[in-house]
């Protein structure tokens, strides 16, 4: 799986003489078409962090999964997709009714599994890259997430949830996100909002070409809750009552405080 | 500077929390209250979860009603008698109140639950004071007769007659029991400690003296969001330490400054600035439930 791993230097000279363009890089060999050369990937990738730590001071952070091609990125030739998802969670999107000049929650859809981050950003835009049979078939593109709902079938409220993720910057379907240098190296940024979930992600970098999808890459990362933030959240769901009478403790130590230095004041 | 609330599983600026702890702080100095009646629906307001938002207030209010407590305690304005009878209430109606509390949060209409009892309560209580208080300082202008201690009415027919030497009263356990009772219930459910209807309870209800009646209510007030923040850490780990200690840390600031302006306002004037503020806080959330909202959809997740 690790087979890549000798490339990575020859990577980061690329990344490194790029933007530099000092050294014009000898042209690459044009492989024969169809049967790429022998014992060289057609795409290695690498993901900046394979950690993501939540500390108290948190509020957001941007991941790069970054990589090259065998060959050329760009119009005429190959195109990269990458694609972040976080596991999928059970949720519930409800729709407001209006009851006796009430707005209140009415009708409501489960659904089994919606990942609470997903990003799919590309050289081109998805569309363009692949036919719909193959975004269906590789369930690539909001569009295309497996939303399948409990209780009502009512098509809104996908729809609303498809836009209520996006506008919370928690979905993404952008291809402003990635970058080309080179016409061989590819960035992709990872925006993870302050919300972002704790848990493994998973990262997905595939090769295009030819409206199909010929070569891919799994990478992943986590995001884990450290420091303070994580011990008092792990005592509050592992001993919930050694934390209450800490919180209680600690709220009375503060307001006590608070009447001595009221007293001297 | 943003901090991360690590039960809420967000971030929010710490200045601002601290600055709307210096608000609530100022009011409760000038006022008496815990203040928790505005903090919840404030940090609604801002986005932490209704659930987080409800434990935070809870707690909160422990930690201010305590320096209260400690102030009243040393000028022996509380009737520990009285104190214990109301808390007997208030204990089995916050137990009550966290199931609610559960309950609600399954049927997915917290929310809107939280809300509709603050506005049909704060509307209530603030209607009530603002009458009142009215009522008090037109008849100061009129200089009227002496007035009775309390009116006697079927209340004082009940049995199990108990002698409160503080209150001087000589009344059944049976009224602050009840009292004490849905004061629990109701804190449990909105994340108040109470102290804004327990005060016009005592005076009204029970007939106690004011002098007696600030104390008391905070003894009572700072057990019950004590017991509340327990269950509810116990039950829904909704307690959000971080977020609570922030709001304390404002709250400390701000009570100075308020119970230094508090004593330079009459108590029919405070008790009338404090009803309409009362008013006010229910109407706006009122509002809140009538506008129309910007997304008909809200998603969330599946409570487990």
């Amino acid at each position: 799986m690790k087979a890549w791993r000798p490339f990575l230097g020859l990577l980061l000279a690329l990344r490194l003489a790029t933007p530099a363009a000092a050294q014009p890089l000898p042209p690459p060999p044009p492989p024969p078409p169809g049967a790429p050369a022998e014992g060289r990937p057609p795409l290695v990738a690498e993901l900046s962090q394979s950690r993501v730590e939540i500390t108290t001071g948190f509020s957001g952070t941007d991941l790069l999964v970054f990589g090259a091609t065998e060959r050329l990125l760009g119009p005429g030739g190959d195109d990269v997709l990458v694609v972040a998802q976080s596991t999928p969670e059970p949720m519930v999107v409800r729709r407001k009714t209006r009851v006796l000049g009430f707005w209140v929650n009415g009708a409501s859809a489960r659904f089994r599994e919606v990942p609470g981050f997903y990003l799919l950003t590309g050289t081109r835009p998805l569309r363009v890259m692949l036919p719909p049979e193959e975004r269906q078939a590789k369930r690539l593109g909001l569009d295309n997430l497996p939303l399948r709902a409990s209780g009502t079938q009512d098509p809104s409220f996908r729809e609303a949830l498809l836009r209520l993720k996006q506008n919370a910057r928690l979905w993404y379907e952008d291809e402003g996100l990635m970058q080309v240098s080179g016409a061989r190296l590819f960035r992709a940024r990872l925006p993870l909002p302050a919300s972002t979930d704790t848990g493994d992600y998973q990262v997905s970098v595939l090769l295009v070409r030819d409206g199909r999808v010929v070569a891919r890459q799994e990478l992943g990362f986590q995001v884990v809750r450290v420091g303070t933030a994580a011990r008092i959240a792990d005592i509050a769901t592992t001993r919930p009552m050694v934390y209450g009478l800490l919180c209680v403790l600690l709220a009375a130590f503060a307001g006590w405080l608070g009447s001595v230095l009221f007293r001297r004041g | 500077m943003q901090v991360y609330l690590p039960i809420a599983e967000m971030s929010v600026d710490a200045l601002l929390l601290l600055g709307i702890g210096f608000g609530i702080g100022w009011l409760s100095g000038l006022f008496g209250v815990g203040g928790a009646f505005l903090l919840t629906p404030l940090l609604i307001l801002i986005g932490i979860p209704a659930p987080v938002a409800v434990a935070c207030g809870a707690n909160q209010t422990l930690g201010s009603s305590v320096s209260g407590l400690f102030a009243q305690w040393r000028r022996g304005n509380v009737d520990v008698r009285m104190g214990l009878v109301l808390l007997a209430g208030g204990f089995s109606g916050s137990a009550l109140g966290v199931q609610i509390f559960d309950w609600m949060r399954h049927l997915g209409q917290f929310d809107l639950a939280v809300s509709v009892l603050y506005v049909f309560v704060l509307g209530s209580v603030g209607a009530l004071m603002v009458r009142e208080s009215v009522r008090a300082i037109l008849r100061r202008r009129r200089q009227a007769g002496p007035v009775r201690l309390h009116p006697h009415f079927w209340m004082h027919g009940l049995p199990l007659k108990v002698r409160f030497r503080k209150s001087r009263l000589y009344i059944s356990v049976i009224p602050p029991l009840l009292v004490g009772f849905c004061i629990g219930a109701l804190s449990a459910v909105m994340g108040v400690g109470g102290g804004f209807m327990l005060v016009p309870a005592m005076i009204y209800l029970l007939g106690m003296p004011t002098a007696v009646v600030i104390g008391t209510s905070l003894f009572q007030v700072v057990f019950v969001s004590a017991n509340v923040t327990m269950l509810l850490a116990m039950q829904t780990g909704s307690v959000d330490i971080v977020l609570t200690l922030l709001l304390l840390l404002g709250g400390v600031a701000g009570a100075q400054f308020g119970a230094a302006m508090g004593t330079r306002l009459r108590g029919e004037e405070t008790r009338a600035l404090l009803g309409l503020m009362v008013l006010g806080v229910a109407a706006s959330l009122l509002w809140g439930l009538v506008a129309t909202p910007e997304s008909l959809f809200a998603i969330g997740p599946i409570p487990s």
